[in-house]
């Protein structure tokens, strides 16, 4: 388990273990998106997308028991990685000083990703539910915690593609929806601007 | 399941009680704009460039002045972080160009935006056109949109409280006269045309003081200015109404 681990690290090809007929699970180094966060250093946040997924209703569940140790989120409503790590840097600011929104870490990644401040109304557009067929994860790794993520992966009954198959996924007119975004702003920058400032200045609205 | 209690537990040792984390999160941004490259010093803030999760950007830190009561410091300084951040906000769903906020913290006062890069104030466009051109007919255009932009933000009830030419930024390509409007610490919200009167005013008196034999210029501005605005009329009245106030200006007979 320790050198499967080792190796995923490492960025090598990882082969999950055969579990009891799952598939074995291929993951190479360009399917998972690793970044730094700039104002917490040590602090690092992993992206993870899933194509064909199956098992989203039970996953939900897990995810709401606490026995996932990541954000699961739907990534029809992800234009850009960016829009993660803006909603992630924020929910670690506000995890460090003791002031989040929401009860754990992972549900105030999702609930940062919303343009208001309901947070049953983010964790249902943002979260995960039963019939999506992909998901996106997102987890945290800080200082010397490490998430075993062969382990997070072989719990997804899906397959794991790049972040770079991200765009055929957002459904557009939804984020557009979501985020009420108007055409007087389509002049002045692009959707993933407007979805950030949303997202940023949502709690002096 | 194991995972996750021993992942909790390592993640934070418990955040720390409020005023400790409070403590380390200053100084954890103090350390962070150490290392960013600081290009205005204000009396209000310090603002510093950088690059925030792969973006390029600028850092506003409103920082404590030190001769002011800490009770007032505080509050200050977090009002006039959150009325910036409210009004960058207000400009961009009105489709005025304004820097798109990547993240405000309201522990240390530092408003992350983003950088228009390759920009270049109003107010050094125009005293490097004056020296060329020497007249200032070429900068008509100029004065064309920002009575465009400044009209569309008094529509929608925007006041910036702080307009200068140093506060308007043109977006490279120079040409397209793409005007991007910053640093809105001391904006409000006011439909009344004395508020934005005043508005003008202020860009006025600064104007006219920063670039000299320009009041043509200033002219083309409030005519643009008039032309767009659906309640311009009111607005200019009052503006003739606030010059005569101004300073050493008696109202007297």
């Amino acid at each position: 388990m320790a050198a499967t681990a080792e190796r995923a690290r490492s960025g090598r090809g990882v082969l999950g273990s055969r579990r009891g007929g799952r598939p074995k699970i291929l993951l190479t180094y360009e399917m998972q998106s690793t970044h730094q966060l700039d104002l917490f250093p040590g602090c690092r946040v992993t992206l993870l997308l899933f194509k064909d997924v199956k098992n989203s209703g039970d996953l939900r569940k897990k995810a709401m028991e606490g026995s996932i140790d990541g954000s699961l989120i739907n990534p029809t409503v992800i234009i850009d990685p960016f829009q993660i790590l803006v909603a992630t840097n924020k929910a670690v600011h506000l995890y460090k000083l003791g002031k989040m929104k929401t009860r754990t870490l992972p549900t105030e990644i999702i609930f940062n990703l919303s343009p208001n401040n309901n947070i049953s109304e983010a964790l249902k557009k943002f979260g995960i539910s039963a019939n999506d067929t992909s998901i996106l994860i997102v987890y945290i790794e800080d200082g010397k915690k490490q998430i075993d993520q062969v382990d997070l992966i072989s719990q997804v009954e899906g397959h794991p593609v790049s972040l770079k198959s991200l765009p055929e996924i957002t459904n557009i007119t939804e984020v557009k929806k979501i985020y009420k975004l108007s055409s007087q702003e389509e002049n002045i920058g692009t959707l993933l601007d407007g979805v950030i400032c949303r997202m940023s200045t949502k709690d002096v609205l | 399941m194991a995972v996750t209690r021993e992942v909790a537990a390592e993640m934070s040792e418990e955040p720390e009680p409020e005023a400790d984390a409070l403590a380390a999160a200053r100084e954890r941004i103090r350390c962070f704009l150490s290392g960013l490259e600081l290009v205005k010093q204000g009396a209000e803030a310090r603002v510093y460039r950088g690059r925030f999760q792969g973006r390029a950007a600028m850092v506003k830190h409103r920082f404590p002045k030190g001769y002011r009561h800490p009770a007032l410091e505080a509050r200050l300084g977090r009002r006039r972080t959150v009325q910036e951040a409210r009004a960058l906000l207000r400009c961009r769903r009105a489709g005025i160009s304004a820097p798109v906020v990547f993240f405000v913290d309201y522990a240390s006062n530092c408003l992350f935006m983003e950088e228009i890069e390759g920009s270049v104030t109003v107010r050094d466009y125009i005293q490097s056109t004056m020296e060329t051109e020497k007249t200032p007919e070429s900068l008509f255009g100029l004065a064309k949109s920002v009575g465009q932009v400044l009209a569309r933000m008094h529509d929608e009830d925007l006041i910036h409280g702080d307009l200068t030419t140093s506060n308007m930024l043109l977006k490279p390509p120079l040409e397209q006269l793409n005007i991007v409007l910053i640093d809105f610490g001391l904006s409000f919200v006011s439909a009344l045309p004395e508020d934005k009167g005043v508005d003008l005013y202020v860009l006025e008196k600064a104007f006219l003081s920063t670039h000299p034999n320009t009041e043509s210029v200033f002219e083309a501005f409030l005519k643009s200015y008039s032309t767009t605005s659906k309640k311009a009329r009111p607005v200019l009245k009052k503006l003739q109404e606030v010059r005569l106030r101004g300073r050493k200006r008696s109202m007297v007979g």
